[in-house]
């Protein structure tokens, strides 16, 4: 007998897909020079420092090459993206305030609904530059700082120089260089020590000009004994001409601090999303990292955790969704770099319609950091036989003191499971769904109730889809 | 006087290459060593069950392939015990046809630098690869492994099941890879690998890869690297052993199941003291 299958609608898209008239201020030209980065830094009347930074980055973004593993960037043509789109609003602190067109768009993904429901602080990013910022007046009373990153480098100036582009330098690939190079927008946030901000922050980044990259930086500090939980969203509407995302994000998280940080990332099928994100984490600290991976043509996003403190700690948990004509190469690095450290990695992934799911990771070891913890799980769901699902985890240990353990499935909907189900009264179609939300439950477990809704929502899973 | 320039070149390399700062995308081997390759051909009849044993323990490199027609087994093993300073490098490919059978093993306790790949094809529908290796490292000893079973046939079997010790300031890479070409339906595929870490000073890069362009497959892989498990110790301890020796039994232990494999009896015998008399420096 022909084994079945589950048919998994693809991702619905139709919300994130609605395209506002391109209509900035002021865009860059095309493409990646010296003229075009000393404009943009004119525009956002930069510091003289910050100059400096940019045009260096350039110099080592045009002196180093593409990375020679992954998937394949030939399509991405720098001459052809504009690097810098500043649209027709100003940065606003009442919503009442932004521009039309794109409330109705921020309206749309629900975020001041979130705003007013579930969060403490909302920025909203419009191409290149936020449109949008606001903060519980309570928090900054404890001197909790949230607010776009220009505005940071004006007020902040000190604080920004100081981490700025620290824990991530230029040099680590070519697309943080570029990001160095041409960053705009993006989130601030400094929590004091021993403040818990209880409600969680959220930006959300719109990608709306076609053939335009998004550059936003995200750093955050969370000083000893402080809480924060920061959500970040993404999306934009489709395009038949390539858009790139290289944004960047650095998370501090200070002795005996911890910091959740949830993505829910859906960009159009056009983008190519080169992300960074890494965090450091001192004595006692720890991070959480909540990451969903459902759109881009091209994804490659391994956020980082630099366990450097004694008895640091890591939480790792990841979902990627691959579908038709998508390349998504995910997963998670840790560096144990201080004894008593301990990393917890927990991945999904789902490849269907042809749809590549690559699940990569690192695990180092230094030598010194004795005692150091692992452990990774990851396990990859193949729904036909056109996808593919790879698992490439690396683990690299120096020293006797550690105790590292990793494990990874890789398979298709279990036959045995779907007879046991329908035993007991369930459908096949239904059973069938119930196990590909069983699978993906560790993750949307670890989201806000919200979010995990709308991850289900991406998924859609027909649960009287045809089986094929 | 200046060094001498060893020319190298790139020997093996994992099918998915990853970051470079890990250092594991490929293993290099002095071109001097590779010309120098004895060249070994078996050929396992239809339906023929065959044992070959390939000890090795001098500076050689050797390039065995093996084909096992349809129904054909064979039983390779391979022992590799040459002296400290020795540089070798060893290829064994086999190609597995219908219903053909592969039982390896392989001992990697000798040679300075020891780099080794196992390429296994199962092409054939229900063809199977049994793989058990074993490593010891101790010194400065250099230990680089790449092995791929790419499971095409229809339900095939792969299992790969490596057990290791490091011990003084060894090095080792090991990478496996279980490859699922499309259209492997109802194979599966097994690897493990156990790692016991014995000296602060070694340095250990474990690989484990898994590739699936096929749904209908059953792949998994797991890796477990650490101390020796404290709980055997105090065990033996209880029992009167001192530590060194609490210790020297757990390793000769987690060994065991691949030498329980090798069926010359006097060259289980040769490599049992060979790794003990290592194991009593350690």
């Amino acid at each position: 007998m022909a084994k079945k299958k589950t048919f998994i609608e693809d991702i619905e898209r139709t919300l994130y897909d609605i395209k506002n008239e391109d209509r900035p201020v002021y865009k860059t030209k095309q493409g990646l020079t010296e003229e075009i980065i000393r404009d943009i830094s004119a525009k956002k009347h930069d510091p003289d420092w910050m100059l400096a930074f940019r045009l260096h980055s350039l110099d080592v973004y045009n002196h180093t090459p593409l990375p020679v593993w992954g998937p394949d960037l030939s399509e991405l043509d720098m001459d052809r993206i504009v690097t810098y789109v500043k649209p027709d609003a100003k940065m606003a602190g009442r919503w009442e305030d932004v521009p039309e067109d794109i409330k109705d768009t921020f309206d749309r993904l629900g975020i001041p609904e979130a705003e007013k429901t579930s969060l403490a602080g909302v920025g909203a990013q419009y191409d290149s530059e936020v449109v949008y910022h606001s903060i519980q007046e309570s928090l900054t009373r404890q001197g909790v700082i949230y607010t776009d990153m220009e505005t940071a480098l004006v007020e902040h100036e000190d604080l920004v120089r100081e981490y700025f582009m620290k824990l991530v330098p230029p040099k680590d690939h070519k697309f943080v260089a570029l990001h160095g190079a041409v960053w705009s927008g993006g989130s601030f946030v400094y929590v004091p020590a021993g403040v818990q901000v209880k409600i969680p922050l959220q930006s959300y980044f719109r990608l709306n000009s076609p053939g335009a990259g998004q550059f936003e930086h995200t750093l955050i500090i969370v000083e000893k004994g402080a809480s924060l939980h920061f959500i970040e969203g993404c999306s934009a509407p489709k395009y038949n001409v390539t858009n790139l995302h290289a944004g960047c994000v650095e998370l501090y998280v200070k002795e005996g601090a911890r910091l959740r940080y949830s993505t829910i990332e859906n960009w159009s099928r056009n983008m190519m999303n080169l992300n960074t994100k890494r965090a450091l984490v001192e004595k006692d600290g720890l991070i959480e990292w909540v990451s969903g991976s459902f759109g881009s043509h091209v994804s490659m996003l391994y956020p980082c955790s630099i366990l450097h403190g004694e008895n640091a700690r890591c939480e790792f948990t990841g979902v990627t969704f691959a579908g038709h004509g998508q390349h998504l190469d995910t997963g998670a690095t840790v560096v144990h770099a201080a004894p008593h450290t301990s990393a917890n990695i927990n991945t999904r992934t789902i490849s269907k319609d042809g749809g590549i799911a690559v699940y990569r990771s690192a695990v180092k070891v230094a030598p010194g950091a004795d005692h150091a913890k692992c452990s990774v799980n990851c396990e990859s769901l193949m729904l036909d036989d056109r996808s593919r699902s790879d698992t490439l985890p690396v683990m690299d240990i120096q020293g006797d003191e550690a105790d590292i353990g990793h494990e990874a499935r890789i398979g298709r909907i279990s036959d045995e499971a779907v007879y046991y189900l329908t035993t007991r009264g369930i459908s096949e179609d239904e059973a069938r769904a119930m196990i590909v939300r069983g699978f993906v439950e560790p993750i949307a477990k670890a989201l806000p109730l919200e979010y995990a809704v709308e991850m289900n929502n991406l998924i859609n899973i027909e649960l009287e889809g045809a089986m094929g | 006087m200046a060094a001498e320039v060893v020319k190298e070149e790139v020997y093996s390399t994992i099918p998915m290459r990853t970051w470079r700062w890990l250092g594991v995308n490929e293993a290099r081997v002095a071109s001097s060593i590779l010309a120098a390759a004895q060249e070994r051909r078996i050929r396992v009849p239809a339906g023929e069950k065959h044992t070959v044993v390939l000890v090795y323990r001098d500076e050689l490199a050797a390039h065995v392939q093996a084909e096992l027609a349809a129904g054909a087994e064979l039983q390779l093993i391979k022992v590799q015990l040459a002296e400290d300073g020795v540089r070798r490098a060893d290829t064994i490919e086999v190609q597995c046809s219908e219903g053909a059978k592969l039982s390896y093993t392989a001992v990697e306790a000798g040679a300075g630098v020891s780099t080794t790949k196992l390429l296994v094809a199962l092409n054939g529908d229900k063809s199977e690869a049994d793989v058990a290796a074993l490593y010891f490292g101790d010194r400065k000893r250099r230990i680089d492994m790449n092995y791929i079973i790419r499971q095409a046939g229809r339900d095939t079997r792969a299992n790969m099941q490596i057990h290791g010790a490091l011990a003084g300031e060894s090095d080792k890479i090991f990478r496996g890879t279980l490859d699922f070409i499309r259209g492997a339906k109802g194979s599966t595929g097994r690897e493990k690998e156990e790692v016991v870490l014995l000296s602060p000073k070694v340095r250990n890069r474990s690989v484990p890869l898994m590739l699936s362009g096929e749904d209908d497959v059953d792949g998994h892989h797991a890796v477990s690297v650490g101390r020796m498990d404290e709980n055997k110790l105090y065990y033996l301890m209880s029992r009167g052993l001192n530590l060194s020796e609490a210790e020297r039994l757990v390793v000769e232990a987690a060994l065991a199941p691949v030498l329980v494999r090798i069926p010359d009896a006097q060259l289980a015998a040769e490599v049992r003291e060979h790794i003990e008399g290592r194991l009593s420096h350690v």
